[in-house]
């Protein structure tokens, strides 16, 4: 009964909980702890993963007092995040929507009021879903990921994070501590939609992200990627290549939207058939485009 | 074994309390301090039945250990009701009959307080969006909405 289901949530005690208030003390407690302790930032993913046995998690380390996590900077040619950042903030920074307007509308889009007020971008990246709204912006963004342990640090790119649904490259030491996206000089527009069933609190059928800069008519450079529709968020390098050097014009919307359909390999299940999403796929590639198109010919930015 | 000891401002009250580590919001909210206006419906953050603002925002009390919320300002559906009796919302709500089974309505009222708080002026997609996150089964939405929008006019007064 449900009743009793709710009583196994709360009331029982925990071992651990540790709320943390700088970098360097969470990453000590990670050292220790290793796999023997879950992090939360929102706790949005943690809380549906965990229902009903909240119970059995023994130790806690809680991420969201870490204020030197929690920024949006531009350093050089670097729009710098830190993982703690909200969705709900992403979609109001001006800063964002002015630099990087792809990533804002991303974050915009998930779940709902509530769920964008505590759910952060890193753990929209840790917990690496398929379906994660802002994976497939920060993939068509080029971004990295600094991974950080008490010892050391590195830098994985975004197409070498994910590596099957919900499995990523991070070590059970190691901490995300921040996300870097390249500004380029060039002029440039990006779409990014999500097909799903009802406007708020979908998990995306499909998501597509695409920008393209340009450089005197042509382009220069190319981010194309998609989520929900392979096991993991994916980028599409070889359709990008096929546009490069080329202007709008000269670029035939019908076949990049086969090309796309063809590099992904979505799944059956009760959000949408194979078919479906191949097809839809093709036909969101064709619509990016052509927003893109319309936009610069009226020379407006957002869509 | 020990427990975590958390001081929260709920309603302009302020309370310490000590809580499990796995202790959400709600259970606080209901359990605790037994203010059963807040409901639990999905317990997954897809109905906002449990909606209730902390330090200005709405969230899904289900999707919230009461040991983050450390410190934090609270508003429950129980605050809006002050000597004076019902707040303008409340009534906005009564008046436009955006109620009708009623368990929805604590979170739609918590939702549409934070909007009127950040934005006394919204235009009806921002009170979409506001809502968004907030299921009825009852009413179609409209009558909520036209709900928010009456009380929007009134704000402030
Ligand atoms: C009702 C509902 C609707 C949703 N709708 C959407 C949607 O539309 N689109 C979408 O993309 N998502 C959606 N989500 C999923 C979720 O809200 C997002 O993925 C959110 O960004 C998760 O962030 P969080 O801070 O709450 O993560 P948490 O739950 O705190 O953490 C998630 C995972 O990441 C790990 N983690 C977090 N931060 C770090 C870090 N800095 N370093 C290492 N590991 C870390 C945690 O250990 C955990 O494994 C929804 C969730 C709910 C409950
Ligand atoms: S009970 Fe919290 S959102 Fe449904
Ligand atoms: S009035 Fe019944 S769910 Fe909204």
């Amino acid at each position: 009964m449900k009743q009793e289901n709710k009583q196994t949530i709360s009331g029982r005690d925990f071992e651990k909980y540790f709320q943390v208030k700088n970098l360097k003390k969470a990453l000590e407690i990670k050292a220790k702890y290793e796999d023997q302790i879950l992090l939360i930032a929102g706790a949005t993913d943690v809380l549906v993963e965990n229902y009903e046995k909240l119970h059995e998690i023994k130790n806690w380390l809680d991420l969201s007092r870490v204020k030197e996590l929690k920024f949006l900077e531009v350093k050089e040619d670097k729009l710098i995040l830190g993982p703690l950042m909200t969705h709900y903030e992403l979609k109001n920074s001006q800063r964002l929507k002015q630099k990087l307007p792809l990533l804002a509308k991303a974050a915009a889009a998930v779940g709902s009021p509530q769920i964008r007020a505590k759910g952060t971008i890193g753990g929209n990246i840790c917990t690496s879903s398929p379906a994660g709204d802002t994976l497939s912006a920060l993939l068509a963004l080029d971004a990295s990921f600094k991974l950080q342990s008490k010892i050391d640090s590195r830098l994985v790119k975004a197409e070498d994070f994910f590596l099957a649904p919900k499995r990523n490259g991070l070590k059970d030491n190691e901490l995300l501590t921040q996300i870097e996206i390249p500004l380029y000089p060039e002029e440039s527009l990006s779409f990014w939609a999500k097909i799903g069933r009802r406007k708020a609190l979908v998990i995306s059928t499909l998501n597509l992200a695409l920008v393209l800069y340009f450089e005197q008519g042509l382009i220069k450079r190319a981010g194309v990627a998609v989520g929900s529709a392979a096991p993991t968020p994916i980028r599409l390098r070889e359709v990008e290549e096929l546009m490069l050097g080329k202007s709008l014009a000269e670029l035939n919307y019908r076949e990049l939207g086969e090309e796309v359909k063809k590099r992904v390999s979505p799944i059956d299940d009760i959000r949408g058939t194979k078919e479906y999403r191949e097809n839809v796929v093709r036909d969101t590639m064709v619509n990016a485009l052509k927003s893109i198109e319309k936009r610069r010919e009226g020379g407006k930015n957002a869509d | 074994m020990a427990k975590l000891d958390v001081e929260i401002t709920v309603n302009s009250k302020k309370y310490n309390l000590k809580v499990g580590s796995q202790e959400r919001l709600l259970d606080t909210i209901r359990k605790e301090l037994k203010l059963t206006g807040t409901k639990e419906g999905c317990s997954v953050g897809e109905c906002g039945a449990c909606t209730v603002i902390v330090d200005d925002k709405a969230v899904n009390s289900c999707m919230i250990l009461t040991a983050q919320v450390d410190g934090s300002e609270i508003i429950t559906v129980e605050g809006l009701e002050s000597k004076k009796g019902l707040s303008p919302l409340q009534k906005a709500f009564v008046e436009k009959q955006a109620i009708q089974c009623g368990f929805c309505t604590p979170g739609m009222l918590m939702s549409a307080l934070a909007l009127l708080k950040n934005n006394p002026r919204p235009n009806k997609e921002k009170i979409k969006t506001a809502l968004e996150g907030n299921l009825c089964r009852c009413t179609g939405y409209q009558q909520i909405i036209e709900a928010v929008e009456t009380a929007a006019k009134e704000w402030g007064v």
